[in-house]
């Protein structure tokens, strides 16, 4: 007991000991002043005026796309997208082969997600379309069941790569009519002629009705004259695949039903101007801006009167971090398309230094709130006014944090997702509380009920065609925002 | 091990709670920090004992111990800065030191300790609304020294004793000061961009000792019946901080670094002391050890508007203290077999224009039958400065000391 004592007097004690020494309100802030501590970072903006790059290209990606889940064909303006399927046909053949005659037919049934979508707008309807398709087709050599089996296996690199010298035996053109309209109901939209029925050509029948034994058949279907891009269900969806539909027919018809085992979308760039920078929406197509260092150097310089780039120690800049940077450049919509009538983000992506190699990085996209609230966003296209603002905040924070290597800084853009709702400022999809008439983008009115979604970018990309050719022409604005930890001493 | 160490003492130590010299080399724990030497104000490096244990400042005691003997330490703080009307107070728990001794009778004896050297602490946040204040400040710095000790008694000269021991230094440091915005600068129609935008200037980097693996104590000490003194030499050397200065928006939003080594030279330290025994068990002690700075320190700063130097000053610590040991005879009263002490001390920090006047008073309780000891000791003081930047302080502490003393390898008679 007493040994307890010895020890719980003085705890107690230091405890109120603790008590008498009190911190008063400002203690700490006025000690820190002292210490000539920051207690927070001083922004400061510094704006480059006249930038001009010194080098602007556009690099397209037209290697073929996996479509197992949406497939593609048709074309905008600019450039075209062709479909591939690629089917096994098995013993059903040798029931061809004896068939009187043979009939074939391919049926697509186009994407509700896009064609049925709530906000898709009022003025993509109806779609009327004789479309003309060009139909090439490869029907291998009798195939081992081994062999027939393997195809299971075929990976799509190893396929997308032979597509890449794609070399038909056969083609033949055929034509369908497409006409799409829409009525709504209380579900939602509907679409009527959803179904896209393409009769296989004669000569692909022929073939067939003269091939047996297990076979594989692969098909590319292209639009080059379409007006529009189809966006089809693919092979992956076990009710809306891609029906490949063979019947035999004779004193009884026979029909089998056939699935895609691959499919594939191939983009091909159809621009005559080798020199115009342009994009395609869909994000395959990119553009790369390289700007020169000294002008961004020499505007530090003449602001905060120290030497930029920075040479000393290792040479790694710690002097300011870059909180937010903003290139502005001019923009003019007017030679650009577009299939839905809504603005266009641009993606950017700047490339950075990590681990001793450089990575692409996409930047993040900062909402000016007061901005978007009475101008809308300052970073899309096809919408009201004549300048593109894009954030390179993490770009520009890795550029002049390495500057003294000489480095230049290298921003990349895409096209992005449509804007839905162009003065909204939260970014994000969420349920309506009441009921309302929204003001979309393109100027449509829609009714929202309470408990609807209200979804702010679209699903589904627009394929449209933005000329950025003035980038080379017309200079550029750098704003940045900086925090410096320059003091005094 | 090094890596072991250093997390075992980064979990375990928030370090001292001294808010002077955080950018230079912080607060030195002096004389080990044992809770035993702190209970009679510091004093008595040369007073020998049954089981007095390792000395950082005097290696040659400790060929005087006869048993083994182990030691651990912690310190409960709480310090108040204080500048004219204007007052702030922190409290800190840290372990400075842990010591090991081995008697080897004719072989001398082994020692080790480790030992929080110098350290800076703090970690505080500030929101104050009106004055824009919103920040986060945190330090943590610890020059941490591994020292083997080893001592021996002259053959032919009993009561003479030589001591050495090696210092091997390491330790980290890191300051991370966690801001946000200011926008008073800049047009209220781009305060958007800088909206929940924090930025943490961080800097981190080790502790060593440049060129060398370790720094030097050699100590001779004369027990005599009733006086004992010791005198010390430890070798200059000159501090190593290798530094990497970050700007942080996240743990993964960084800038590449910028690397810089800063270096201190420490200059070497005299030390001496006498222990005299007034009258069975009583003793007085006094302790004088020396250091003259001759070059600034190099602080951490790295802009802002902090000071980029410390100005030194001649860097002495003055002790006297008494103790009256504790009956070892078992039964003994309780209250006759308590250890009592008590001390004051007067120490010229290395920091320019800053001492030190503290007092303290301690005890030793056995616990248990034989070889457990807990000390205690109470330590309060002030710290006086005479500049714009570093307050004066006032602190009370308590340190705890566990000391476990045993016969091992000891045979009958020995």
């Amino acid at each position: 007991m007493n040994k307890k004592k010895f020890i719980l007097f003085p705890l107690l004690a230091f405890v109120l000991s603790s008590c008498l020494f009190d911190t008063d309100d400002d203690g700490l802030s006025n000690w820190l002043s002292d210490q000539g501590m920051p207690s927070s970072y001083k922004v400061q903006t510094v704006t480059v005026g006249d930038l001009k790059p010194v080098s602007a290209e556009v690099y397209r990606d037209t290697l073929p796309d996996q479509a197992m889940v949406r497939g593609l064909f048709g074309s905008v303006p600019g450039s075209s997208y062709d479909a591939v399927l690629d089917y096994r046909l098995d013993k059903f053949l040798d029931t061809l082969n004896k068939a009187d005659s043979v009939k074939s037919y391919l049926h697509l049934r186009l994407l509700d997600s896009y064609y049925g979508a709530d906000y898709v707008p009022s003025g993509l309807f109806p779609i009327e379309e004789e479309l003309k398709v060009h139909v090439s087709w490869i029907v291998s050599e009798k195939l081992s069941v081994a062999e027939y089996n393997d195809l299971d296996n075929v990976t799509d690199s190893v396929w997308f790569h032979e597509l890449e010298s794609w070399t038909p035996k056969h083609s033949a053109d055929t034509t369908i009519t497409v006409s799409l309209n829409r009525s709504t109901n209380k579900n939602g939209g509907i679409v009527a002629d959803s179904l896209l029925t393409i009769d296989m050509p004669k000569e692909l029948v022929d073939e067939i009705h003269k091939s047996d034994g297990y076979r594989r058949l692969q098909i590319r279907l292209s639009a080059p004259e379409a007006s529009h891009v189809f966006r089809f269900y693919g092979g992956a969806y076990t009710l809306y695949y891609p029906q490949l539909m063979m019947v035999a027919m004779g004193k009884k018809d026979y029909a089998k039903s056939f699935a895609p085992i691959r499919e594939a979308t191939i983009y091909s760039n159809r621009e005559e101007c080798s020199d115009c920078l342009v994009l395609h929406g869909g994000g395959r197509d990119s553009l790369v801006v390289e700007f020169p260092s000294k002008p961004i150097m020499k505007a530090l310089s003449d602001f905060y009167g120290d030497n930029f780039p920075y040479v000393e120690g290792d040479s790694n800049d710690v002097r300011q971090a870059v909180v937010m940077a903003v290139l502005t450049f001019f923009k003019d919509d007017s030679k650009g398309s577009q299939e839905m009538n809504m603005p266009i983000f641009v993606n950017v992506a700047s490339y950075l230094d990590s681990a001793d190699t450089s990575v692409r990085s996409t930047e993040r996209y900062r909402v000016n709130t007061l901005r978007v609230d009475s101008l809308g966003h300052p970073n899309v296209v096809f919408y009201k006014g004549d300048s593109l603002s894009l954030q390179v905040t993490a770009g520009l924070r890795d550029f002049i944090n390495r500057a003294s290597d000489g480095r230049t800084f290298k921003m990349s853009m895409s096209l992005g997702n449509s804007l839905i709702l162009d003065k909204d400022t939260l970014m994000y999809d969420r349920t309506v509380s009441k009921a309302d008439s929204i003001r979309l983008a393109n100027g449509d009115l829609i009714k929202v009920a309470s408990g609807d979604t209200l979804q702010v970018l679209f699903s589904d990309v627009d394929y449209a065609r933005y000329d950025f050719s003035t980038i080379k022409s017309k200079p550029a604005t750098l704003k940045l925002w900086l925090a410096s930890k320059r003091g005094e001493e | 091990m090094k890596k072991f160490i250093s997390a075992l003492l980064c979990v375990s130590s928030f370090s001292f709670a001294s808010m002077i010299g955080l950018d230079a080399l912080g607060q030195e724990q002096i004389m080990g920090g044992s809770a035993a030497m702190a209970g009679r104000g510091f004093a008595g490096n040369a007073k020998t004992g049954d089981a007095e244990g390792v000395s950082v400042v005097n290696p040659a005691r400790q060929a005087f111990d006869t048993k083994v003997s182990f030691n651990l330490n912690f310190l409960f703080d709480v310090s108040t800065a204080d500048r004219s009307n204007s007052h702030f107070t922190k409290t800190n728990v840290t372990m400075p030191s842990m010591n090991l001794t081995f008697p080897l009778n004719d072989f001398g004896s082994l020692g080790f300790s480790l030992w929080q050297h110098y350290s800076a602490s703090m970690r505080e946040d500030i929101h104050d609304v009106e004055e824009m204040w919103d920040a986060e400040i945190e330090y943590q710095s610890s020059v941490y020294e591994l020292v083997p000790t080893y001592a021996i008694r002259l053959p032919f000269y009993r009561a003479v004793s030589l001591g050495a021991s090696a210092h091997f230094v390491m330790g980290s440091f890191s300051r991370n000061l966690t801001l946000g915005p200011d926008n008073s600068a800049i047009a209220k129609e781009d305060a958007w961009a800088t909206n929940s935008s924090e930025v943490s200037d961080y800097v981190s980097g080790d502790w060593n000792i440049k060129n060398h693996a370790a720094y030097y104590t050699f100590a001779a000490q004369y027990r005599g019946r009733m006086a004992s003194y010791f005198f010390s030499f430890t070798t200059p050397y000159t501090l190593k901080n290798e530094l990497e200065y970050n700007l942080r928006f996240s743990e993964l939003d960084t800038l590449a670094p910028n690397r810089k080594t800063r270096t201190i030279k420490v200059p070497a330290m005299l030390a001496t002391g006498v222990s005299y025994r007034l009258d069975k068990r009583h003793h007085v002690m006094a302790d004088v050890a020396w250091r003259a700075w001759d070059r600034d320190i190099e602080n951490v700063a790295g802009s802002w508007s902090m000071s980029q130097v410390t100005k030194t000053q001649n860097d002495f610590n003055i002790s006297v203290g008494y103790q009256r040991n504790g009956s070892d005879v078992f039964y003994d009263s309780y209250w006759d077999r308590i250890a009592y002490r008590a001390g004051l001390w007067y120490k010229s920090w290395y920091v320019k224009d800053v001492s030190e006047i503290g007092g303290s008073i301690g005890a030793g309780f056995p616990l248990g039958r034989k070889g457990m000891n807990l000390d205690l000791a109470i330590q309060g003081g002030v710290r006086l400065t005479d500049d714009d930047r570093n307050w004066s302080e006032s602190f009370i502490g308590i340190r705890l000391g566990l000391v476990g003393v045993g016969n091992w390898g000891k045979t009958r008679g020995q």
